[in-house]
Parts: C-alpha cells; structure tokens; sequence
C-alpha cells in the first residue's frame, strides 16, 4: 500500500531503483515532480476485476515484414 | 473570381480549398502561393517564432517542378501546390528536424516521415518545420536553443502546444495547411486558442512512422488548417494503412471532401457540458452553449450527456504518457539530463517512478473509460463540449508549470482514439480565440468533419483575423 505522504527517503528509493543518479538539483526537482503526480497515482491504485483487459492488444502481424 | 482579381489577392488570406480553387483554374501558380507564405514568414516569424527552420531553397526547388508539371496538364487536385508546414518532431529527409530539443539540435534525417511522403505525393509544398514543446511534451521552456511560438492573437500569450508553430504560423497567415501531432490534445490546444481548426483522427488512421515519439500508445498525427473543410483535403492526403506503423489500421478512406455536404439535419449530438461547465470560464461555457444552440437551429438534435469526471481521463493518460516517456528518454535523462529543458526533464523524472503495475492499471482504466465513452455513441452520432477551458495562457517564463493542476478537456478522447475536431466558436473578452470540440465515432472522422463544415458554413468565427501589424517589424511600421 502506498502511503499519501511519501517522504524524500522513499522517493530517493525509487529513483535508485530506477537507476538514476541525481545531482541535488535533479533530486529536487523529481520530488516536486513526483509530489505532481502523486495524486494521479494514489486515485489509479485502486482494486480491479481480475478479468480487466489493459489497452493493450498485441497484433503479431503489424509486426511482420511488409508485403514486396 | 477572374484572373485580375488575383493579382488583387493577398494570397496569405485564403483558406487552402480557395487557393486549390485557383491554382486548378490556372489563376495562380505553386511558385506564387510559395512566395506570398515565404514573405510572409519572413515578415513575421522574427516575432512570432513559429518556424523554426525554413526550407525556402528546397520548398522553390519543389514549387517549381510542381509548377511545371501542373502546366504540362498533371494537376493532381486536392493539396497539389500547397504550402505545407511541419511540426518539427516529423522527420524529413535533408531537412533538420530537431523536436525544439538540444538534443536533436543538429539532427538532419536521412528518410521522410510516411506522412511527409504523402505529402509530396499529393503534390504539396514543404515550406518548414514549426515550433513544439521539446519532443511534443508538457508545455513551453524558456532554456532551449529556440523560444516557445508566440499567441499572433497577443504576443502576451501563448499559442498552445504542443503543436504551437503549426497553431501560430496558421494564425499568422503563413500557410494555409499545416501537420500536428496530437497525444493528450497537442493539435487542438493550439487550435482552439489560435483562432484555427485542427483534428485528432482515429489513433490509427494516420502513419507515425517517422514521428518522434511522445506516447507510443497515444500518439496522433491530424491536420491543421482554418476550416474544416481544409483539414478534409489534408486528411485525404495523408490518411491510410501503413505497414511501417505497427499501430496502423487496414482501414478505408472514404473521400471526406465528399462528405461536407453542408448539412446535420438530424444529427444526434451528445453534449457533454459537465466536462467544462464544472471547470471552465463563463466565457467559455457562453461560446459553447452559443455554439450548440446553433447546432439545434441547423436541425441537429442536441441531447445533455453524461461521462466519467474529466479528472479520470487525465489521471489515466497521464500515467500511460509518464511511463512511456521515461523508457524513450531514459538514456538521455542518465546520461545528459542538463540538455532537456526544464520543463521535459521535469516530466521524464516523474515517469522515472511509474511503476510497471501502475502502468498495466493505467491501461485497463483506460479500456474501462473508452468503453464508457463509446458508449455514449450507441444514441448519438457525434459529442461536443469545449474545445479548450480557457483562452489562451499567459506568455510568461516565470508563470505555472503546465505541469501543475491541469484538467485537460482534450484528453478523453485522446484515450479514446476516437476523431475530434477543434473548431473556433468565439472570442474573450479580451479578444482572445475561444473554442469547441466535435468527436466522433472511430473511423468516421467523415462525420466530424461535416458537422464542422456546416457549423463553419453559417458562422464566421473562423474567418476572424489577428491583428498581425502589432508584428510587423519596427522600420515597416515607421515608413
């Protein structure tokens, strides 16, 4: 479960986690861009039927080389 | 019109179906109309920043052989001999296409963008590469090689985005028919606040092969022009399966030109007034109610309807694009983050910490508003609400982030894929162009814009002209 008030510890996990290595500039700006966004995802986690398709459907022939 | 009248012309000022109109009469040449855009610019685009790169050598190179063949009895008809402006995140071949971006600064690419070949095909004119948010994403910075557009309405503000040259240089009068991309709204932000039309269509109905990618999964290429009907002739010319483009539809293309025949008697229109109502100026909601009640005296049947809250669709893409963007951009964000402007960056960091589980939940929210979208279609042929909130916003380096608190009223139907059109509908009280959107079925972007076309048949909105002399440089103005 995600708790509303991530602090910057948590966020410095995450983008370890990510692989990023941030000068203290970057850092600040990932924790306001994250506090941003925060809200988006707290309203996205939410429980789900576990027969909901995502929006996401795989057409192997797209992937197939082009006719002549 | 007669042959004399059309050296009268200024030609900037007509809509790209009048300039077809003439140059398929023999009453003007592809080498004119390309001129009267290329001094146009040049007036211009010093204070205006639409353009980023002017291809004037390889637009006349190409005006000139279209010229000739036109003489020799090969009009092609439709965009044949038009002056074309590209967003710059479109590829073209020998010429520089950058995304407004450091990064691309000297990014010359070798092969065009599917659309940019149909294009050529179709006989147009590529006069250059118009201003964007850095790789079509977020809003305006201030800290990259090339400023943001300027609003032609009001050098205070801003002509949208992310599609901003395309929105200004049309506004500007610089050319009649510009191309856009559109993932949470980028073609029509910049329409409904520039004063011209711009559609999304169908999420695969037009190649984005070639296309700089902003979301892999949201990404729209449409046409951007001053009507309707403009944008019908550009569609022809660039929509159609392309087997490059994994995300491409083997669906056929009707002949939209065909379709605008002027009418919407009968016409079920779901209008979804709570989208803005609840959000919008008072303004806003006036100019759209306005434009509905005209929609009822066309003989359209106009219906309130109902769809999820606007922050639902908002909260979805926004996760779906933050993810996407994060894997396109990753190397470049941990190997020279300090080239990306502030306001790219700051959106790349945040993708950074979108985790794979919220991405997958992103995308069945998604399935689930579509769904709930579309079913709004099963008792109405087409939906509109405001095209924008707000008029356009300030042109201010110090100002908001767009990041912050923003309710995008594009982005449902950019989750959706389905085809909606930005069209004007009024102005502010600060004379400042305000906007409605008409969405349809998928595939029937042929309805959209025929409601389009009637409501700009019988309005004049669209006609309306920004007052370009506050442009004009300095010396001109003295004389």
């Amino acid at each position: 479960m995600t708790r509303p008030d991530t602090t910057r510890e948590d966020i410095a996990v995450m983008a370890k986690v990510a692989g990023l290595d941030l000068s203290p500039g970057l850092f600040d700006e990932l924790v306001d861009a994250y506090r941003l966004i925060e809200p988006s995802l707290q309203r996205l986690r939410r429980s789900r039927d576990r027969r909901d398709e995502p929006a996401h459907i795989y057409d192997p022939r797209a992937f197939m080389a082009a006719d002549g | 019109m007669t042959v004399g009248d059309t050296h009268a012309l200024d030609l900037t000022q007509l809509t790209l179906a009048e300039s077809a109109a003439l140059l398929e009469r023999g009453e003007v040449s592809p080498v004119e109309l390309l001129e009267a855009s290329l001094a146009q610019i040049e007036r211009l685009n010093p204070q205006l920043h639409a353009f980023i790169t002017v291809a004037a050598a390889e637009a006349r190179v190409a005006a000139r052989d279209c010229e000739a063949r036109i003489r020799a009895g090969g009009y092609r008809g439709g965009i044949d001999g038009i002056p074309v402006a590209l967003k710059d995140n479109i590829e073209t071949a020998g010429i520089r296409t950058t995304s407004h971006s450091r990064i691309l600064r000297e990014h010359v690419p070798s092969e065009d963008a599917t659309v940019v070949a149909r294009l050529k095909a179709a006989g147009a004119t590529i006069v250059g590469k118009t201003a964007t948010f850095e790789f079509a994403v977020g809003g305006p910075s201030w800290d990259l090689p090339w400023p943001p557009a300027v609003n032609p309405w009001d050098a205070a503000h801003l002509p949208g985005g992310s599609s901003s040259g395309s929105g200004a240089a049309l506004a500007a009068r610089m050319v009649a028919g510009a191309i856009g991309t559109d993932t949470g709204g980028s073609v029509r932000w910049p329409a409904a606040v520039c004063g011209i039309t711009g559609l999304k269509p169908t999420y695969g109905r037009v190649s984005r092969y070639g296309i700089h990618p902003n979301t892999f999964s949201l990404d729209h290429c449409g046409p951007m022009a001053r009507t309707a009907e403009d944008c019908a002739l550009l569609l022809q010319a660039i929509a159609g399966h392309d087997p490059r483009d994994p995300a491409s539809f083997r669906e056929s293309v009707p002949d939209y030109r065909a379709a605008l025949d002027g009418s919407i008697a009968g016409l079920r229109i779901g209008f979804v007034r709570h989208w803005h109502a609840d959000h919008a100026a008072p303004e806003v909601i006036a100019a759209v109610d306005a434009a509905v009640e005209h929609f009822v005296a066309l003989g359209a049947v106009v219906e309130e309807v109902e769809l999820p809250p606007l922050q639902d669709y908002v909260d979805c893409k926004t996760v779906i694009s933050l993810g996407e963007l994060f894997a396109i951009h990753e190397q470049d964000m941990k190997t020279r983050p300090q080239e990306f402007g502030r306001s790219l960056r700051q959106r790349v960091l945040a993708g950074s910490i979108v985790r794979a589980e919220d991405y997958v939940q992103a995308l069945r929210w998604r399935s689930e508003l579509a769904q709930r979208t579309f079913a709004a279609f099963t008792h109405f042929d087409l939906l509109v609400t405001a095209g924008w909130l707000t008029e356009a916003e300030p042109n201010d380096p110090n100002g908001d982030d767009f990041f912050r608190n923003r309710l995008l009223i594009t982005m449902p139907f950019s989750l959706a894929g389905n085809p909606a059109l930005s069209l004007p509908c009024g102005f502010s009280k600060k004379g400042l162009p305000l906007a409605l959107q008409i969405a349809g079925r998928p595939f029937d972007e042929a309805t959209v814009l025929r409601a389009g076309d009637a409501f700009q048949r019988s309005t004049d909105w669209h006609r309306r002209f920004p007052p370009l002399h506050r442009f004009e440089p300095v010396a001109q103005v003295a004389a």
